[in-house]
């Protein structure tokens, strides 16, 4: 046979495409797709979220002894001892590209799950396109309530929601108030995405219920170069608890600004955010001490469950920062994921989606205080209980609920 | 709303926008001298914060002694991108405007992705200096130090850059260049020189804008996107190529945003800007002191 240069070309073609089906026999792969913010506003995020799951995946590629879920041995055993592989994606906080991404994801990378995505209204559109494909999403971090209440039979969600997290927060208040202390009127001050609208609407509706008087509602355009009208605002209305949803550059502007225009806050009760971001506090932990912030993390567990500071560890590691409520979030989603994988015994969307619906985890096998893992029928876990932390003398303690609390409130906020 | 927060809002635009217009002025600058828009303007600022930053955090430096070094390195820089880049994107044959474009736009991307990738995207602040977190308060008005100083410097900047401009052969060179480039060089005056020193100039501008920020903003390396983009405005507004222009377009894109959030929800703060842009370009489309 003459060997032309077409045939040439043909059989490269072909070895080409066989190549990584080939490799992928000699050891055997589960590539999930992981997709954060690594570049643009928030790449801190994604950039600490990568070192969160490259630690998740570690410990279930190599044989660690932590009484978590596929810690012990090597890999998924029910799939051969197969390798977790994680596709990292960018989606630069914007939904249009966490679209295009996801669907990069599922067609070229041909992941069978994707986690993420840190903002909510990202996690709108990649949940959209991983249900169109029939692949399952994990909402490792995302907190609005709307997510889970679209009626999605591929969406995930095991960590507690804003309307979970705010009830906690009125819950906190309400106690405030049995003891006799003067909790009246509320400032709302949240950023004009899915992520703010759909807190400070949980919020507000609390806050009606329970006779709280909404004195100042502010809604700005994230990633303002001032806030100054705004601060103003709030400083008119001089609230009785200061309650923001912000991301961290907002957060960092907002407490510089309230100091310049010489707004101190009676509380703050933060929705997270930026104000679990280690970034806020080298910037101006001097002006936050007393802060409270909810979460559904917290060092303190630690104390109760020794892995949880070894694994806390491995990430500080990598990362040369502690676990804060995203990465630890970040860390038990790749978990979780490739738990229900492993059960699976399958990379097919629909087998995974099965298992996944018949999770039922204890808490205690992971590291957040939960009570335990099981997916309603919208995919939402009801079994989180959210902690409120406050930020006291350079660290955050739990203050409540009561169960888990080490330590009494400061309230009101210590005024220097 | 009492006349106090009134007096405070237009106090805190006035200051603001006064920052505004010295982040401009460089853009301007470049524009009208060789009808380049510096897409990496909002890079240039990036830089100059991190160089603050980083001033302060090895050698505790304060930003306001740093502010002349920053600038000056900043001179350097801009010089040199003109001279390595943009030197050689106005010699393009064909598709002039598409080079020029991409060749700072694609400096832009570079700078940012170099800064991610060396400073890491955590967002850094100055946590104590002079100025910061200093506030003077006038009968119930505050005015933050840190801002006032940048608007005095901004004054001051446009001020020296009146008096370059209009008492100095080099500033003579720059207007004479920037009205004829091909006749200047009949006299002797070598163009490239005068451009880099145009670029140098603009970039220094910015660099002294970037220091005072410093102070009492975040640093990361997308903090420059949002600045650049009202810098365009400013520019478009005051008028292209008009240094003047940057510095009044600077100081109404300030007032029209803290009137427009005294009148809208704060969210919608920078419709008013962008209407009273849109207003100038179908009434006066080279800008309010534009000169083409």
């Amino acid at each position: 046979m003459k060997i032309s240069r077409r045939n040439v070309l043909l059989g490269a073609t072909a070895a080409a495409a066989l190549g990584p089906i080939a490799s992928r026999a000699d050891t055997p792969e589960v590539a999930i797709g992981v997709i954060y913010p690594l570049s643009g506003s928030s790449a801190q995020i994604g950039v600490d979220a990568q070192k969160a799951f490259e630690t998740a995946a570690e410990i279930i590629n190599k044989d660690y002894d932590f009484k978590l879920p596929l810690a012990k041995g090597e890999g998924l055993p029910e799939l051969g001892g197969a390798k977790v592989k994680l596709v990292f994606a960018d989606h630069q906080a914007d939904p249009q590209k966490g679209r295009a991404e996801t669907e990069r994801l599922i067609t070229q990378e041909k992941v069978c799950a994707v986690v993420g995505t840190y903002q909510s209204a990202v996690a709108v559109t990649v949940s959209q396109t991983c249900e169109r494909y029939q692949i399952p999403f994990l909402s490792a971090d995302n907190s609005s309530p709307s997510l889970h209440r679209r009626g999605l039979k591929y969406y995930f969600r095991a960590s507690p929601h804003d309307e979970m997290f705010s009830k906690a927060m009125f819950d906190f208040f309400d106690a405030r108030r049995k003891k006799g202390q003067k909790i009246e009127t509320l400032s709302l001050f949240h950023e004009d995405t899915i992520f703010g609208t759909d807190s400070a609407n949980a919020q507000t509706k609390l806050a009606n219920e329970r006779g709280y008087k909404i004195v100042s509602d502010i809604k700005y355009r994230a990633n303002s170069p001032s806030l100054t009208a705004e601060v103003q605002q709030l400083k008119a209305a001089d609230a009785d608890v200061l309650m923001p949803s912000s991301y961290t550059t907002d957060a960092i502007l907002l407490v510089k600004t309230m100091a310049e225009l010489g707004y101190k806050p009676k509380n703050i009760m933060a929705q997270d955010a930026g104000f679990s971001e280690k970034a806020l506090y080298d910037a101006v932990g001097d002006k936050l001490e007393g802060v409270i912030s909810r979460g559904s993390f917290s060092l303190d567990l630690a104390e109760k469950r020794p892995m949880v500071g070894l694994i806390n560890q491995m990430y500080k590691a990598k990362s040369g920062k502690d676990f804060n409520d995203y990465t630890s979030r970040q860390f038990m989603g790749l978990i979780l994921m490739a738990e229900a994988i492993n059960r699976a015994k399958s990379t097919d969307g629909d087998k995974i989606r099965e298992a996944m619906v018949a999770t039922d985890m204890p808490g205690d096998v992971t590291i957040m205080p939960w009570k335990r893992v099981k997916y309603d029928e919208m995919g939402q876990n009801n079994d989180a209980d959210p902690v409120l932390l406050q930020y006291l003398s350079g660290k955050f303690v739990t203050i409540a609920p009561e169960d888990v609390a080490v330590s009494e409130a400061i309230w009101p906020m210590p005024s220097k | 709303m009492t006349a106090e927060t009134i007096i405070q809002s237009l106090a805190s635009g006035l200051l603001m926008g006064l920052l505004y217009g010295l982040i401009a002025v460089g853009l301007a600058l470049i524009f009208g001298l060789m009808d380049v828009v510096n897409f990496a303007h909002g890079e240039f600022l990036m830089s100059a914060m991190y160089a603050t930053f980083f001033l302060f955090a090895f050698f505790s430096l304060d930003p306001l002694l740093s502010a002349p070094l920053v600038a000056a390195a900043l001179f350097i820089f801009g010089a040199l991108v003109y001279l390595f880049v943009v030197r050689f994107a106005v010699r393009a044959k064909a598709n002039t405007g598409m080079v020029q474009i991409f060749s700072t736009f694609g400096l832009a991307i570079m700078m940012r992705g170099l800064a991610q990738f060396f400073f890491t995207p955590d967002y850094r602040s100055i946590s104590h200096s002079w100025l910061g977190g200093k506030t003077i308060s006038v009968a119930g008005i505050f005015l933050p130090e840190p801002q006032l100083v940048g608007a005095l410097v901004a004054i001051a900047a446009f001020i020296g850059l009146y008096f370059f401009i209009h008492r100095t052969d080099f500033g003579r060179a720059l207007e004479a260049t920037r009205e004829d480039a091909g006749a200047v060089a009949l006299v002797g005056i070598d163009k490239n020189r005068v451009f880099a020193l145009g670029w140098g100039l603009g970039a220094g501008l910015v660099g002294l804008a970037g220091a005072i920020m410093a102070v009492f903003f975040y640093i990361y390396p997308d903090v420059g996107a949002s600045f650049a983009l009202i810098a365009y405005v400013t520019v478009a507004l005051g008028g292209f190529g008009s240094v003047f222009g940057a510095f009044a377009g600077g100081i109404i894109v300030g007032l029209v945003e803290a009137t427009t959030a005294m009148i809208l929800p704060p969210s919608l703060k920078s419709v008013g800007v962008y209407a009273v842009y849109l207003l100038v370009v179908f009434i006066r489309p080279r800008g309010l002191f534009g000169s083409m």
